[in-house]
């Protein structure tokens, strides 16, 4: 698809916004896509978007100072919709857990994952668990690796033409991950 | 037995070592949000876990008086938040294994392990066991990607704080804490003072621990600390030599000044006992003294702070009252007859 302002370059900026009800959208190249934004035409998002100082209009003072807002929280947050999206087990919206500063419950790390990425990274620098796991998870987790074990062997031996041997390893994979779903 | 009533390894710095993992049950709101009648389920579920198991005994903790919940404070045994809060609440402990599980605190169950002198990897270990006891009978909060689900996100991953508590004049004297505190945080670690800044009034003890705790293993967190621990040791030591070979001779005045006031003195306040600690401890780190031993003067410690000191002698009715029943307390300890 070329791109709808010069018509020249491939258009690698995909863009859309929903204001008041009404959906534009942009197919841009990066030039045009860069010059727009600096327009103030269309806003695109960074990876530096997450605000690392939570403030936001009003409630300022009652911020944990652990908790970054991302910028369509805060968005949502100032317009007085953060009330919406509630966790089904403690009833907590997004903007409680920011207030408290602590997350309600179990059940909040799943319903507010989005919102709490930019956090948890920001807290420790990644959001992926390394260490032990309770029981009924450790079986989850050794079945999960060997399968991606067995992946990696599978690439391997169709690199070497081994088709044989192959076969026998997509065999157990699929078994693997029939296992896996049961 | 507790951590201040043995001698460990490397204890003219390490004064102890302690690993807490925090744990929580799946169908229950986080510690803040928890109702009384909630938080009476969650220790009666942790209760009966631990029934039968190895020497475990159980506290209700709502009906102990104020007074030997702040003792309990001061032995490192349970958090202030966990002694002053208005739930229900019960402390699950092991004496053999010196393990100490507070169900509800912030999160619903937080064990803790404390040993004396350097000893994570132990203390990691036994931690662990109480763990796998739990996790053999309760339904732990935990997903795949960010590990055991904590009511702060500081505690997300492990769930596991891992902290040494150092003894550190030298460093304290020649002002190197800042320095240190600077390259602790560029790797993820912390230190702070025991009691506040580091003056030498507060005994010069500090904690080093984990800041992170997700995207690290537990043996990990332990290893690191570790290192860091042994070359905290090493500096600190190092720094005492020079202290002592260094000023002519004043500072062995000191230490010996501080021990006559231990001995003799009929009244002594928290902060002279602190502050004496830190004197006569480094003394006899530095062999000066050899009337007084490391652990002797760790369990005056602990036993002399005020909470303690009034539950040991519930008689004591004024503040002079306690300073009396300190320097006793001290001078029967240094007599070894405690």
């Amino acid at each position: 698809m070329l791109c709808e302002r010069c018509k020249k370059n491939e258009a690698t900026v995909f863009y859309k916004e929903t204001i008041n009800g009404k959906t534009k959208s942009y197919s841009l190249c990066a030039e045009c896509a860069a010059e727009a934004e600096k327009a103030g035409d269309i806003e695109t998002p960074h990876m530096d978007a997450f605000f690392s100082s939570p403030s936001i209009g009003g409630i300022d003072s009652l911020f944990g100072s652990l908790f970054s807002v991302p910028h369509y929280a805060k968005r949502a947050l100032s317009e007085g919709n953060a009330e919406t999206k509630k966790c089904s087990l403690c009833g907590s919206a997004f903007g409680d857990l920011v207030k408290r500063g602590k997350v309600g419950c179990p059940k909040c790390y799943e319903v507010f994952a989005d919102e709490l990425d930019a956090t948890i990274r920001e807290i420790h620098g990644t959001t992926t668990h390394t260490g032990s796991a309770p029981k009924r998870f450790k079986h989850d987790r050794e079945l999960k690796q060997k399968i991606k074990n067995l992946e990696a062997e599978l690439k391997e031996a169709i690199k070497d033409e081994n088709y044989e041997r192959a076969a026998e390893i997509r065999d157990e994979v699929k078994a693997l991950k029939e296992k896996e779903e049961n | 037995m507790m951590w201040y009533e043995s001698a460990g390894r490397d204890n003219d710095v390490a004064v102890s070592s302690r690993v807490r993992l925090a744990r929580n049950l799946t169908d229950y709101p986080f510690g803040s949000l928890l109702n009384d009648a909630s938080a009476k389920e969650i220790i009666e579920r942790v209760k009966n876990v631990f029934e039968g198991v190895g020497d475990y005994t159980f506290t209700d903790y709502s009906d102990l008086e104020e007074i030997e919940r702040k003792a309990a404070v001061e032995k490192h045994k349970v958090s202030a938040e966990f002694a002053s809060s208005k739930k229900p609440r019960a402390l699950i402990e092991s004496e053999r294994k010196q393990v100490y599980i507070m169900t509800p605190e912030e999160d619903h169950i937080r064990i803790q392990s404390i040993l004396a002198g350097f000893s994570l990897e132990e203390a990691l270990s036994r931690a662990r066991e109480a763990d796998e006891t739990i996790d053999g009978a309760l339904n732990v909060a935990y997903n795949d990607k960010l590990g055991y689900l904590t009511h702060c996100p500081t505690n997300l991953g492990t769930g596991m704080r891992a902290s040494v508590m150092l003894f550190l004049p030298a460093l304290t004297i020649s002002g190197g804490i800042r320095a240190l505190s600077a390259q602790l945080g560029k790797i993820g670690l912390t230190i702070r003072g025991m009691s506040g800044e580091g003056s030498s009034a507060d005994g010069c003890l500090y904690q080093v621990s984990n800041q992170i705790t997700l995207g690290i293993s537990e043996e990990e967190i332990v290893s690191k600390l570790s290192k860091i621990t042994e070359s905290i040791i090493e500096k600190e030591r190092n720094l005492r030599q020079k202290i002592k070979s260094a000023d002519n001779g004043r500072f062995e005045d000191r230490v010996m000044r501080s021990y006559g006031v231990m001995m003799y003195a009929t009244m002594i306040d928290t902060n002279e006992m602190m502050r004496l600690y830190a004197d006569v401890r480094l003394g006899a780190a530095l062999g000066i003294i050899d009337g007084a031993s490391l652990s002797e003067l760790d369990k005056m410690m602990v036993r002399g702070m005020a909470a303690n000191l009034t539950c040991e002698n519930k008689e004591i009715k004024t503040p002079e009252e306690r300073d009396r029943a300190r320097a006793e307390l001290i001078r029967r300890i240094l007599s070894g007859a405690e």
